[in-house]
């Protein structure tokens, strides 16, 4: 959810040497180029049965792969990631983030509402609340954006919030459902996937303000959550990166919505 | 033309400005009553009893007073709407068209009679009428073929007043030689003329059948050939041509590739005219074209334009000024881009610090609000604009305000700005300052009023602040409930689909405060209603019922069954998706309580008949195009199913008999994620409850 402030955690220093992650380099961009421009047919494979698949690539004629490149240079004609029943306004998730750093091992309890989701648009909003957060009388509830990545309106690669490509694939390679678009990513970003049958969504959370305590709770809000849910189950995992802050805060949540007995659902919908 | 304590002449009228009475008039009566009896005195069938014009001196001399009566009364009624309801009362009209009908009268009795009865049509309606049924326009049609110049110049000019009302009767092209008569007046050497058919053209074009015959008779090439003309006839033809293109692809395709496309360029050019009005016309047109045919219009530099220049154009006085925003509004209506666009121009705080510095009751107050309003539509950007900006009191104000236009101007601000959960989950318009006007307002003698404050509550109920009891606190749901039983259709939408936001995420004891508000009897009539878009959201509703609060099940299964039976009724025979999509989710989460919970929604997906041939409907569903409706039944089987257990088991047997599980398994390749894996945990848990059941 959010990091301790430098007094709390003062591991920042050693962020790039903890992390020097051995990037694949761009060689693979020729051989995506050369695959962009062969004129292939604009449809879909067949899926596999087995979950989870590879997501089929589209690759638009129009659109020449060999410069991929980083941040929201999304491709607007890609479809939308799949519309999943769990993944919707009203729905919450309970878990806990993991804050431990090299001095001390700590979690805190986590519930997750989602205010607002709009797959065309690549946009879901939410709360956050931490429950047992040391120094704070209260839970803290932050209110947060979130970003789909879609291949529409926004790819893997961030593009701000100090997130460059390899702190990108960096933290989305902590998630295994992540590893078999990889290649793609590093490629172009995924900007060319079709996500759509992916049973797994990418986002990226990011916390706006806090709702019920003001900015001098001794939290911040200044990173945001490379985020993947399970749209089998519901699941959520997450990583909180803040390039001042505790790396790799754990973030695991699960769908409350399932009761003893079965699922339940509630909506609106605005005029 | 002097400006008159009742608004002035109006631009049209302006061109008959009062011409100089002569001396009788100040030594003879001037009062209405007097120069009407005066009118009646010297009328035609005085004249003709006094013989023809010109037959003697006693004709002459009637005729000449006939002459000083209509151009004093034409004088007294130009930009002055009291004196046209004055003489409207003494009968004048008939008096004046009897001038015209006259084949006695003399060519100075006509252009002062034509002029009288133009004015008297311009800008009030009773005076349209009035001009009208006296049937002036088949007697100024037939002088329009008359020798003198000067009668036809003001028959021509009285014909275009009186097609700017829209009492007019509309002007089919397509009727006998209607087209012959249009085309016969473009074709004339008088501007006068031209220009009224433009207007008869603006008036009269509507059916997309008259907008093709027009383009087929080359209307728009006539049109454009008149841009050289004087500006008012300019800005007659441009209306003339947005009315041949307007929500018409062909007609609109074809102007904007005339001339390889040279007819559509000189027709942007216009938009750098001196003249707003022009400037405004024009924008009107492109608009036109580009709603129409939006493949013809994608230049983004003129749209960006377009914008700018009506923003300029808000700041002109008069009628211009108050059409601008509606324009912008018309421009910006459902694009996300172009919202942008206005955006990045500082559409949001142009339009504020004017409506700012006008008062509220105009004209331009309304059409502002509504400009600003869809700015807000979309773009959070804008909304945050507009909350942060003075203009927010003014909008709860104008909630107040006497008149209704205001009124429903404001609602649908306060209904875009609150359309974003993110401004929702802010929590600043879940105060009892906006809430409490707008409730006020659900109460309102306008029907228009009621619905566009049901559309700002219906947003704002949505219940994502821990601030959540000011609604409920309001007087709100007794008044929904009170609306949802109205005979208006979408008064019982708005309400019912209000009340359905508000049971979003509430507590338990709130939501029993709503049910017994609206009582289980009139949510089983809503559930049938007439409308299927009100039983869409009522079953919504009641979805939102049982979500969260599964206890609240019996009020859905308890009572005699009245709420399950009733949807089940819908369920067996609704053929709206929307309907049984919301069904299917009321049965879901009901199915996702206690053992009688899960019965009760057995017995309306497995009834008991006599007549074993009918399928259950939800072999229907799971076939359904549709995939929410797919996912929504999956959902509902998935929690009749769960947990393991010997009564799930027993479930499980009869779906399988029923044919609903063996669907299922056909359904393990579909094409849609979502039912794709529903599918496999509804297999799952039936191999979990009853492993020999269907393997």
């Amino acid at each position: 959810m959010r990091r301790h402030t430098r007094g709390f955690h003062p591991c920042g220093a050693a962020r790039e040497k903890f992390f020097c992650f051995l990037l694949r380099t761009r060689g693979s961009e020729t051989a995506a180029a050369v695959l962009g421009r062969q004129p292939l047919p604009r449809r879909r494979r067949p899926l596999p049965p087995q979950l989870p698949t590879m997501p089929v690539r589209v690759v638009d004629t129009a659109t020449p792969s060999s410069q991929p490149s980083p941040g929201q240079d999304a491709n607007p004609g890609q479809p939308s990631p799949p519309s999943c029943s769990i993944l919707s306004a009203g729905r919450c998730f309970a878990g806990t983030q993991n804050v431990s750093s090299l001095q001390k091992d700590e979690a805190w309890k986590v519930n997750v509402r989602i205010h607002g989701c709009d797959l065309e648009q690549g946009y879901l909003c939410g709360t956050m609340e931490a429950l047992n957060v040391p120094l704070a009388d209260t839970p803290v509830v932050t209110f947060w954006e979130g970003e789909i990545v879609d291949a529409k309106n926004n790819t893997f690669f961030t593009g701000k919030w100090e997130a460059s490509p390899e702190d990108d694939i960096r933290h989305w390679s902590k998630f295994p459902s992540f590893l078999p678009l990889l290649g793609q990513v590093e490629t172009d970003g995924g900007k060319l996937m079709d996500l759509s049958n992916y049973p797994y969504i990418f986002m990226r959370w990011k916390e706006q303000y806090f709702v019920n305590v003001g900015v001098d709770c001794g939290l911040t809000i200044a990173g945001f959550y490379y985020v993947c849910f399970s749209c089998s189950d519901g699941s959520i995992s997450g990583f909180y990166y803040d390039p001042n802050s505790s790396p790799f805060q754990k973030l695991e949540l699960k769908c409350t919505n399932e009761k003893n007995s079965g699922f339940t659902f509630s909506s609106y919908e605005l005029q | 033309m002097p400006a008159t304590a009742s608004g002035g002449a109006r631009p049209e009228e302006a061109a008959e400005a009062p011409s100089a009475s002569t001396s009788a008039s100040v030594c003879m009566g001037t009062r209405p009553e007097e120069l009407a009896a005066r009118l009646a005195a010297a009328g035609p069938a005085a004249g003709a009893g006094a013989g023809c014009v010109g037959a003697g001196a006693g004709g002459a001399e009637v005729e000449h007073e006939r002459v000083r009566a209509l151009r004093e009364i034409k004088n007294q009624i130009i930009g002055n709407r009291t004196k046209k309801l004055l003489y409207l009362r003494l009968g004048a009209v008939p008096a004046v068209v009897a001038a015209l009908a006259s084949p006695v009268s003399s060519p100075a009795a006509l252009v002062q009679a034509a002029a009288a009865a133009g004015s008297f049509a311009c800008g009030v309606d009773d005076g349209a009428r009035a001009v009208l049924d006296a049937g002036a326009v088949g007697h100024l049609t037939r002088l329009l073929a008359h020798p003198d110049e000067k009668v036809v110049d003001a028959s021509a000019r009285a014909l275009r007043m009186i097609y700017q009302s829209r009492l007019a009767p509309k002007f089919d092209v397509n009727i006998g030689k209607n087209m012959d008569f249009v085309l016969s007046l473009l074709n004339s050497e008088n501007e006068n003329v031209t220009e009224l058919a433009a207007t008869i053209i603006s008036h009269s074009c509507e059916s997309s059948a008259e907008q093709l015959s027009l383009c087929s008779a080359g209307v728009p090439q006539k049109l454009i050939s008149l841009f050289g003309g004087s500006m008012n006839l300019r800005d007659a033809c441009l209306d003339s041509i947005t009315a041949i293109i307007r929500n018409n692809r062909e007609t609109a395709s074809r102007f904007a590739s005339m001339d390889h496309g040279k007819v559509f360029r000189s027709v942007v050019g216009l938009i750098h005219d001196r003249s707003p009005r022009t400037r405004l016309l024009t924008c009107l047109c492109l608009i036109a074209l580009g709603h129409a045919s939006p493949c013809h219009f994608q230049d983004k530099q003129i749209k960006t334009k377009l914008i700018m220049v009506l923003l300029e154009l808000i700041e002109e006085p008069g009628q211009v000024g108050d059409e601008a925003p509606l324009a912008l509004t018309t421009l910006i209506k459902d694009s996300l881009e172009l919202q942008k666009q206005a955006l990045m121009t500082n559409a949001v705080e142009k339009l504020s610090s004017h409506l700012l510095a006008n008062p509220l009751e105009t004209r331009r107050a309304v059409t502002i609000l509504l400009a600003l309003s869809e700015l807000c539509s979309k773009l959070e950007e804008s909304r945050s604009q507009l909350m942060s900006v003075e203009v927010s009191t003014l909008i709860l104000e104008a909630l107040k305000h006497d008149w209704a236009d205001i009124r429903v101007a404001a609602c649908s601000c306060l209904k875009n700005i609150s359309r974003s959960p993110k401004v929702l989950s802010g929590g600043r318009l879940s105060c009892d300052t906006v809430i409490a006007p707008l409730v006020q307002l659900l109460c309102d003698s306008s029907t228009s009023v009621q619905v566009a404050a049901l559309g700002a509550i219906c947003n704002i109920a949505v219940n994502l602040t821990p601030w959540k009891t000011v609604l409920l606190h309001s007087g709100a749901v007794s008044q929904l409930v009170h609306l949802s039983k109205s005979m208006d259709p979408t008064l019982r939408l708005k309400s019912v689909w209000a009340l359905r936001n508000i049971m979003f995420l509430l507590s338990p004891k709130d939501k029993d405060f709503v049910v017994k508000e609206l009582t289980l009897s009139t949510l089983s009539s809503l559930i049938c209603d007439s409308e299927h878009f009100v039983q869409e959201q009522t079953l919504a509703l009641v979805h939102n019922l049982v979500d969260g609060y599964l206890e609240s099940a019996n009020y859905v299964i308890g009572e005699d069954g009245m709420v399950i039976d009733a949807i089940s009724r819908q369920l067996n025979n609704a053929s709206a998706p929307g309907v049984c999509i919301q069904g299917m989710f009321v049965l879901a989460n009901i199915a996702a309580g206690n053992e009688l919970s899960k019965e009760a929604v057995m017995r309306v997906i497995l009834p008991h008949r006599t007549d074993c041939v009918k399928p259950t409907f939800v072999v229907k569903f799971l076939q359904s195009k549709d995939k929410q409706l797919r996912v929504a039944t999956l959902w509902c089987l998935l929690n009749l199913i769960y947990p393991k257990c010997d009564a799930s088991s027993g479930r499980v047997v009869r779906l399988q008999n029923s044919g609903v599980i063996p669907q299922v398994k056909n359904m393990i390749n579909d094409p849609c994620l979502d039912c794709k894996l529903r599918v496999r945990m509804v297999l799952e848990h039936c191999v979990d409850n009853a492993d020999d059941c269907f393997m």
